[in-house]
């Protein structure tokens, strides 16, 4: 009974540590953030857009977009995307064997026409049907293929690009007119360096959006929404601030990142073997390059602007967050030779630990850790008042870290121009740590079971051919 | 461990309380700022445009702070003129505060500072602050340098040629801006660049070759010629591609020999300077190239067949082996 006294003792001391270390560390993270912001916002008022747009060196863009079961908001997507200001781009949808009628939807608006294109091999996928082009936009390009799943439709897509950047972007995703522009900066400046980049993802519902574009930026009417439009400010604002600036972003979101083409190809694409494929192709992208000592940047750009739109119902955001889980689980496991390794640098020593330890393991943690705690107070050896205070702490940290968030965010870009609306978010972040964060943790804690489940598909990454060019077949009729 | 957690309570609560009060005091003088801007804008509009137009405006008695607005508005407004209105927009803030104050603040211990007075300078398009822009090109702060070639571009002060050509090749100054700044000179910066053609180093060759394609004449063609059979292959593709960019015939020959190139990205780009000069004795060639040579090459030379001479080319296409980039090529001239 002693002996479980003591590991019961031992564990919730552990939780404290652990609550402590995972606090100091956002803390930290705001203050680089805060720097950086600031740092990146004077250096945009002497280095306008329009010096992009207008620079010949500026290179042209593939712009990728898998698309399964889009039928109801495809055409709107697609058309955001050709009025993109951007001085060359393409628009490569690829049809990832949808049961709707994406292509159908898409055939009627743009006047496809079926063409025999040459696509790479380097890549492997599921079989492609046939390829299309616009008779209205020469730059917009039509794949259709039989379902391999997103990671499988985005290596398509890449098979298909022309150009030397491409930019991965979610069909339901809206970009904001200049955003292309922007998130390809660093990669204009230092073209050598710089080998992706990804911009910030805002929550679009609330919104007044017509034709591809958002007019009014307004908070959600759905409590839910509104949490994640909170949570976001704070992963983007000052997770992603603070990772890009030690060279140690793991995450690129999956609904706007912009990536050198060749080296996409040289690490294998997307792996189609998680769900994760986004954040598991950024971690690849580092080792490959860290391996090599090559010097070279993986930026978060914070005012490149994508709108999504976020789940609205607990069984929603119940599975995008499990999914989110999953993937990181998966990445980890994948790259698990990266963790407390020094030479990966900051990415082994810091960032790969911090996500396995705060992220990953962050959920058993506040699940388990908690409950040991009362039980450690119920036990007689821990008095009222410190568990009290320890939750009082906990949770004043949560605020503040949100409020940091929202102070940020209206030092900087200022989306929400309304005070109530401001007030609301206020007010939410007072709230969000009795039961929103719990809750979001016990749906993360879900994650595990799936993984073990799924563990069988953790298969290593493969090995790829050189490249050789296929030709796209006219699709039947 | 009790009076830890108080503490640290106490600090966490007053520092939410600070946040929450930055944020409200935010607001406020944000939005109080924006009031005043609109004001401002509204009523000093008239008067930097008319400054702009017109040589003989006589300037009422501003105080500083609407002076410096004034200035920010005229500043915003030499971004999209030139000729005279410019040369005006010059002679206007040669004899201000605002220019004097910027120009010292080029010497600011805040590089933040230092970068903005050399990107305002670049506003006020007064060539008497080159020679202290000219001396920002060597600022320790990235940031200071790009804006200071951004400037110099802006005011075309032919001087920093030769400075902004070497921070385009040594890449102490972002490769887009100072492009872009060394094309904003224009013909001043030709002689300077026809002599990097021949220097030494390789990047500094292939840097000037490039920058001659696009802003050199007619008479670049015989050095850019030469250029296609330099050493490096760096400095040959680039050769190539100002030889198309140029459409000069002359260079035609130098381009077909290119095709043979063992580097494929010269191949590639004397397939595209092919297609851009016209070149139908080079058909035989393309067709080769576009059958069998690697993706990016094969596809430049199918793309410079249809821009040379499409009949020939949908017949190609229909012949066995003619392969996937000469088919999309050809699908292509057809939609």
């Amino acid at each position: 009974m002693s002996v479980l006294h003591d590991l019961a003792v031992a564990l919730a001391a552990l939780t404290l540590a652990y609550f402590a270390a995972l606090n100091l560390v956002y803390l930290a993270f705001t203050g680089i953030a805060w720097r950086d912001l600031v740092r990146h916002l004077r250096a945009r008022g002497h280095a306008p857009d329009d010096e992009v747009f207008a620079s010949p060196v500026t290179p042209p863009v593939s712009v990728l977009v898998p698309a399964y079961d889009e039928a109801p908001t495809i055409v709107e997507s697609v058309r955001s995307l050709l009025a993109l200001r951007y001085p060359q781009h393409e628009v490569i949808v690829v049809n990832d064997g949808s049961t709707d009628e994406t292509v159908e939807r898409l055939q009627e608006a743009f006047d496809l026409v079926p063409v025999r294109k040459a696509l790479r091999t380097l890549l492997p996928t599921a079989p492609i049907r046939g390829v299309y082009v616009s008779r209205r936009h020469r730059n917009l390009w039509v794949v259709d293929k039989e379902n391999g799943g997103k990671a499988d439709a985005l290596n398509a897509a890449v098979n298909a690009s022309r150009y030397p950047y491409v930019c991965a972007i979610d069909a339901d995703a809206i970009l904001e007119e200049d955003s292309l522009l922007r998130v390809a900066r660093p990669i204009i400046e230092e073209p050598e360096v710089v080998v992706a980049t990804g911009g910030i993802v805002r929550i679009a519902n609330g919104c007044t959006i017509d034709g591809g574009r958002v007019l009014d930026v307004r908070l959600p009417r759905s409590r839910l929404a509104t949490l994640q439009v909170l949570e976001y400010f704070r992963a983007f604002l000052i997770g992603r601030v603070g990772w890009s600036r030690m060279n140690a972003l793991l995450i690129i979101s999956g609904a706007f990142g912009l990536f050198r083409r060749s080296l996409v190809e040289t690490v294998g694409g997307y792996s189609r073997e998680t769900v994760g494929e986004d954040m598991e192709l950024v971690v690849r992208l580092h080792r490959h390059l860290r391996e090599r000592d090559e010097r070279y940047r993986i930026e978060f750009v914070p005012d490149p602007v994508c709108w999504t739109e976020a789940p609205e119902t607990m069984r929603q955001l119940s599975r995008q967050r499990r999914r989110w889980q999953r993937g990181l689980g998966e990445t980890l496991w994948r790259h698990r030779a990266v963790a407390g390794n020094g030479r990966y640098g900051a990415l082994g020593t810091a960032a790969v630990p911090y996500f396995l330890l705060f992220e990953f393991l962050g959920p058993l943690i506040e699940l388990f850790g908690l409950p040991l705690i009362l039980v450690w107070w119920l036990a007689g050896d821990l008095s009222p008042v410190f568990l009290v205070g320890f939750f009082v702490v906990a949770m004043l940290l949560g605020v503040l870290l949100s409020l940091a968030a929202l102070l940020l965010e209206e030092h900087s870009f200022r989306r929400h121009r309304s005070g109530r609306e401001i007030a609301r978010l206020v007010g939410f972040s007072l709230v969000e740590n009795l039961g929103y964060r719990q809750l979001v943790a016990f749906w993360r804690f879900r994650a595990f079971w799936d993984l073990l489940r799924g563990r069988s598909d953790w298969g290593d990454m493969r090995r790829k051919g050189f490249t050789t060019t296929v030709e796209a077949p006219l699709p039947p009729g | 461990m009790l009076e830890a957690l108080g503490i640290a309570a106490l600090v966490l609560g007053a520092l939410s309380t600070v946040f929450l009060l930055a944020l409200v005091f935010r607001r406020i003088t944000l939005a109080r700022e924006e009031r005043r801007r609109e004001e401002l804008e509204a009523r000093l509009q008239p008067l930097a445009l008319a400054l702009v137009d017109d040589d003989d405006v006589e300037l009422p008695e501003l105080p500083p702070d609407e002076l410096a607005f004034l200035a920010e508005v005229i500043g915003r407004y030499s971004r999209r003129v030139a000729g005279e209105s410019r040369a005006r927009i010059a002679r206007y803030f040669a004899d201000t505060e605002a220019y004097r104050t910027e120009v010292a603040a080029l010497g600011d211990r805040r590089s933040w500072r230092r970068a903005t007075a050399a990107y305002r300078l670049g506003d006020m398009a007064c060539r008497d602050a080159g020679p202290p822009l000219v001396e920002r090109l060597r600022d320790e702060d990235g940031d200071v340098r790009a804006a200071t070639a951004r400037s110099l571009g802006r005011l075309g002060y032919e001087e920093a040629a030769r400075p902004l050509v070497l921070a385009l090749v040594h890449g102490s100054v972002p490769r887009a801006i100072a492009f872009r700044a060394v094309l904003d000179l224009g013909p001043a910066a030709l002689p300077y660049l026809r002599l990097l053609a021949n220097d030494e180093d390789d990047a500094l060759r292939a840097g000037a070759v490039e920058l001659i394609g696009w802003s050199g004449d007619a008479g670049d063609a015989d050095l850019l010629v030469a250029a296609v059979g330099d050493p490096s292959a760096e400095v040959r593709a680039r050769a190539a591609a100002s030889l198309g960019r140029l459409a000069e015939t002359e260079g035609a020959a130098a381009l077909t020999e290119a095709l043979d190139d063992r580097i494929y990205f010269v191949r590639l780009q004397a397939a595209r300077a092919l297609g851009q000069v016209g070149e139908r004795a080079a058909v035989d060639r393309l067709l080769l190239q576009a059958r069998d040579d690697r993706f990016e090459a094969a596809r430049a030379a199918a793309e410079a067949l249809s821009l040379i001479s499409p009949e020939l080319l949908l017949v190609a296409a229909e012949q066995p082996g003619a392969g996937p980039h000469l088919h999309e090529a050809a699908d292509l001239l057809r939609v």
